[in-house]
């Protein structure tokens, strides 16, 4: 197998397992809840993680509970009772992609800033110091500006498919690129891309147009 | 080797201790906690092949609002849950809020249970999981939760994709003991201490590239131990 492809799925894991032990921070978990969703072979690697738990679950040394835990519970319960709420009856579908509850219309043009030819971003503020997280629009055939990373960079593809020096990514493939690398990502030719990305760390835009972009943002 | 390493060696090898004895491990404490709480000995002297069909009594909480069968489930997950959140640093008294949340969770939710697709260790490991992050999200920024209007009220729900059998849980039990040390290390770190494969790096001194590619490889032996059994069902 190619190396590429092996740290990539190392990575993936990684990210997969950070995810299963509830260890992300909100913006990749949900970068990862809606990679899941339209990545069967990566549902399968969470179903594995998850499964793992349940057996380590079953297989520690367990500690007491509190004096009257279990009746407090039962009280709980019995309250449901009386109140008839004692579940959703309706199986809450997760959303085809979780992340779309966050992406602005298309159309709605204050929604999307324009940060290069052909290149749209949407930032979302998850409210602290979590890193950026935005969704980027690529024209067909248009090219990010060439960036430099502090923090690592997580990007998934909603639509569309770019291709970068590491490769080329269609509709929920994650790229992950590691704190101080540097590429460029261009579009497919086919049709517009879109994609969600989080930034662990300040992103420095590099090249000519990245340095303008730069001077202005910051 | 350097003072950081061997630290996180025998840190290590104790928890490998606590998690993998050789002994009959749990029998005793097993047969505590269910006398504290009341239950019924009978099932207090198995081992896992003797213990009550976990699956089956969620199944009865599902369909017949089995309080009984509550009260089992309760004795036997709520202090694994609780000593889980307490392996990974949890506060006691949430510790013990979170397991009971997560047990009156159970309860609620148990009508959507489906052995078919999960083990209840799984499925209740699942529960706690979500659990315990949407607890930690309400504390540390209350705020936070206007940004995501269709995950604050409704935690995901991982069991759909959870498509597993029962019997693999031996497998992966025996996968686990077979891992080679320095690979079952990162499971045991990520899941007792709730560590992100970077902060696994960062407290270990053992570089980023090697630890992804140890969780790899640790994940490729359990995957392959499931498609073992996949195969033989499948002949």
């Amino acid at each position: 197998m190619n190396e590429q492809v092996t740290l990539h799925n190392q990575m993936l894991d990684a990210l997969l397992l950070d995810y299963t032990t509830g260890s992300l921070s909100r913006p990749l978990e949900l970068l990862v809840e809606t990679h899941i969703a339209m990545n069967p072979s990566s549902a399968r690697a969470l179903q594995l993680m998850l499964k793992l738990g349940g057996v380590l679950l079953e297989d520690i040394e367990p500690v007491s509970m509190s004096e009257g835990a279990l009746d407090k519970v039962m009280r709980q319960i019995e309250q449901d009772n009386d109140n008839q709420i004692n579940m959703p009856r309706v199986p809450n579908r997760t959303p085809k992609r979780p992340i779309d509850t966050l992406l602005p219309q298309k159309d709605c043009k204050k929604s999307w800033r324009r940060i290069g030819i052909g290149v749209s971003e949407h930032i979302i503020d998850f409210g602290d110091e979590l890193g950026k997280a935005s969704f980027y629009r690529i024209a067909p055939g248009r090219s990010v500006p060439s960036h430099h990373h502090e923090g690592a960079e997580i990007t998934l593809v909603l639509e569309g498919g770019f291709t970068d020096e590491f490769g080329s990514y269609g509709p929920g493939d994650i790229s992950i690129h590691e704190a101080g690398s540097e590429h460029q990502p261009v579009a497919d030719n086919d049709g517009e891309c879109l994609v969600f990305a989080v930034n662990e760390g300040n992103i420095r835009l590099t090249g000519p147009l990245g340095r303008v972009i730069s001077m202005i943002i910051n | 080797m350097d003072i950081t390493v061997s630290a996180f060696e025998t840190k290590f090898e104790l928890e490998m201790q606590k998690i993998m004895p050789d002994s009959n491990f749990g029998v005793v404490s097993r047969g505590q906690e269910a006398l504290q709480l009341g239950m019924g000995t009978g099932d207090v002297n198995g081992f896992s092949t003797a213990e009550p069909d976990w699956n089956n009594l969620l199944v009865c909480v599902g369909r017949d609002r089995d309080k009984e069968a509550f009260a089992r489930l309760f004795a036997h997950f709520a202090p694994r849950v609780k000593s889980f959140l307490l392996k990974i640093g949890t506060d006691i008294n949430l510790a013990e809020e979170i397991a009971q949340e997560a047990m009156i969770m159970v309860w609620r939710r148990a009508e959507t249970y489906n052995p078919h697709q999960s083990g209840a260790s799984t499925w209740i490991f699942t529960i706690a999981r979500n659990k315990r992050i949407d607890r930690l999200r309400r504390e540390n920024r209350p705020v936070a939760d206007v940004t995501d209007p269709a995950f604050a009220a409704d935690a995901p729900e991982l069991g759909d994709f959870v498509v597993m059998r029962k019997q693999e849980d031996e497998k992966i039990r025996h996968a686990l003991k077979n891992l080679p040390e320095e690979q079952a290390k990162m499971i045991f770190s990520a899941y007792y201490e709730e560590k992100s494969h970077r902060e696994i790096a960062d407290e270990s001194g053992i570089p980023l590239g090697t630890v992804k590619s140890r969780i790899r490889l640790a994940l490729n032996r359990l995957r392959a131990h499931l498609d073992e059994i996949e195969g033989s069902a499948n002949r």
